[in-house]
This record gives C-alpha cells, structure tokens and sequence, in this order.
C-alpha cells in the first residue's frame, strides 16, 4: 500500500519536474508515466537484493528505452521525455551526503559516498547509452575499422 | 536577398533557438543539414558546439556560402525545441515555403516560456516536497520541503534575471533553500533536515546538459561533449558549495 503512494507522489513529483523543464504539454503525462516505471524497476531491483548501481542501470535502461519508443510514436524529441524519466534515479541523496562528510571533515565516508555516486551516475549513463544503442541500430558513429569493405 | 542566403537565416536561426534551449548537438547539425538539403544546396556541413553553429552549402553554379552564429545563452525550454523540431520536419517535407518557416521560427524564438513562472515555482515545490518524500523522510517533512523548494527556484530565477551570472546564481539559490530548510527545522517544523534540504535543492538539479552530454559523447560530437559534461559539473559543485556553506555557518 506503502509502495502504490510513493508512485503516486513520483509520478507528481516527476510531472512538477516536467514543467520545470518546459516540456510541452501532450508528453508531461508520458514524462511522469517514464519516471514511475523507472522507480517501480529500481525498487524492485533492490527488492530482490541486486546492487543499487545495477538496478540504476536497469531502470535507466527501461526509462530510456520507453523514452525512445514513446518519441517515435508521437514525434517530439527523445530528451523531452528521457530527462523527466531518469529524474527518479538521480542520486541526490549520495550526493549530499558526499558534501555532508566532507564539510565534516570525514574524507574516507566522503570518498564512499563520493565513488557511489559517481557509480549510479555512471549506471544512469549506460542505461541512456544501451537504449540509444538499441535505437540508432546501424547509423550510429564507428570507432575502429570499417568492417563493411 | 537571394534564396541562399535566405535559407542560410533561417537554418542559422532554428540552429540558434534549438542549441540555445537545450537540443542535443547532434540534433541541431541534422536538422540543418536536412533543412538546407531540402532546398536543393550541395555539399552541406554543419559543425555546432555547445557554443556556436557553423553551416555551409553550395548554391549550383555559384561559390560556396559560409556563416556561423554565436550561442551565448543555455537555458532549458524544452519546448521550443519540440516547436522548432516540428517546423523543420513541415519544412523538409515542403509542406512550408522558406517564408513561412522564418515567420514560424521568428514567433517561436519570441514566445514566452509555455508555463506561468507561478506555475514554475509551484512545481519546483511540488518536485521538491516529493522528493523528499521518496528520498526516505517523513510526512512532516512535506511543507517545509515545499517552502524550501519554491524559495530555491525563486531565488535562481530572480538571481538570475538581474545579475545574469548563472553559478553564482545556483550557489546563492542553494545557500538560502538550504538555510530555509536548517531553519524551519529549528522552530520544530519537519523532522528530517537532511531530506528537507535534499528536495529543496532537487530544482537546482542540471538534467539537461548532463543528458545532453552522454548523448553527444555517445554520437561523436567530443568537443561539445566534454563541454556540457563541464558545465554540469560546475552546476553540481557551486549547488553542493553552496549548501555546504549553508550548512556549516549554521547547523
């Protein structure tokens, strides 16, 4: 019962962060819709054990990958919808106690905090960057050789 | 004015609105390409950083036309850049003539942002509160995470408009919503202070350049990435200065 109120408030909180944005108004709902699909999938993550930075990687993957599929069907730009979509698993909380530790000049809890912050921030990168992978299938930018001469 | 030079405007321009509130880099270099496609020029480059936009094409029989523009602002309205998206998609598809579109693009690049700034501040303090919530705090926590929250985004929003120096802009608003929240606890109104200052300073968060710069790394585009990876960074640290100085003046 607990669970269903937080996605309720995510999805307010998520929405409010929409119009922070300016996101345009027909894709604020699906923005919200995006974040509590996002924290539903990190929570369970964390529900069944799995380390904090793989279910943020996990979600930010599903968030994107809806963020994407989302984008095509209503034509408007992918990041309108998957920057209120990983707002959820931004890792505010780390970070602040990041800050927290070192104004109290605790540096190792600092740099604890600090490595996993960076971590989740990091997951929520891959994520981004698999769905993106996933996407632009067979356009995207090559690195090494030129496998097709 | 000839038809190159025409076409050269109005790209430059939806480059501008486009780069200027937040489209990815990657975007702004395919919509131009694609616009001065579709009138028919040859030999189209387009290279835009987080800064600025070069464009040239070549008009049949003629030399080759260059010019660049200068982004000096980054805001965040997602919208017009949706808008503009729009109009470049009608345009490459010759459902508008060159005309049309630089009227279009003009009324959008002078539209107000599509929300009232009340209904901006109130949802930063809605986010805000939220966050809180969710970040592990309590019920009592919710109004004074409100007032923290809107009192942050006033603050850089008003900053901003009269002394137009952003991180100054971050800093200041983090310090005083993080005061608001050390204070409003210390006359018995919350209980968590430190989730209290965790959603007022949720407003402040850089979600933009730090989604545009995976993107534009991940695409190629390494200069434009790296800087918007930087700008992110420095939002971070002057909110975490900030709220750290909050903090150890009176906590």
């Amino acid at each position: 019962m607990m669970f269903f109120l937080e996605l309720i408030i995510c999805f307010i909180a998520t929405v409010g962060f929409g119009v922070i944005f300016s996101v345009p108004r027909r894709a604020l709902l699906l923005g919200g819709g995006i974040g509590v699909i996002a924290y539903t999938v990190l929570n369970t993550g964390l529900y069944l054990d799995a380390s904090p930075v793989f279910s943020t990687a996990a979600a930010s993957l599903t968030a994107a990958l809806f963020a994407h599929l989302l984008a095509r069907i209503i034509r408007i730009p992918v990041t309108t919808l998957a920057i209120p979509g990983i707002l959820p698993l931004v890792p505010g909380s780390r970070a602040y106690f990041t800050m927290l530790a070192f104004v109290d000049g605790e540096y190792l809890t600092g740099l604890e905090y600090g490595v996993e912050t960076m971590l989740r921030a990091g997951a929520i990168a891959a994520g981004l960057v698999f769905a993106l992978a996933v996407f632009s299938f067979g356009k995207g930018v090559g690195h090494r050789y030129e496998t097709n001469r | 004015m000839g038809k190159a030079d025409q076409v050269m405007d109005i790209c430059l321009l939806a480059g501008e609105i486009m780069l200027t509130y937040g489209a990815e880099t990657y975007r702004v270099e395919e919509t131009l390409e694609r616009m001065a496609k579709a009138s028919s020029f040859k030999n189209v480059h387009c290279f835009a950083t987080t800064t600025g936009i070069f464009l040239s094409f070549e008009e049949e029989g003629k030399e080759d036309l260059m010019q660049m523009v200068r982004i000096d602002d980054r805001l965040q309205d997602l919208n017009k850049v949706t808008e503009v998206n729009q109009v470049s998609r009608e345009y490459v598809n010759h459902e508008l003539d060159t005309e049309e579109a630089h009227e279009k693009l003009k009324a959008i690049a002078e539209s107000p942002v599509p929300y009232p700034l009340w209904l901006i501040h109130l949802s930063a303090g809605i986010a805000g509160s939220g966050f809180a919530l969710l970040f592990g705090g309590a019920w009592p926590d919710l109004f004074p995470a409100f007032l923290a929250a809107v009192l942050t985004s006033v603050t850089v929003v008003e900053f901003e408009r009269y002394l137009k120096v952003r991180f100054a802009a971050e800093f200041a608003a983090a310090f005083l919503g993080g005061s608001l929240a050390i204070a409003l606890v210390f006359f018995g109104i919350g209980d968590n202070v430190n989730q209290i200052i965790i959603g007022s300073l949720m407003p402040l968060v850089p979600g933009v350049p730090l989604t545009n710069a995976v993107r534009d790394l991940m695409s190629g585009d390494l200069v434009a990435g790296v800087s918007r990876g930087a700008e992110a960074l420095l939002t971070a640290l002057s909110i975490a200065s900030g709220v750290a100085f909050a903090i150890s003046l009176f906590l």
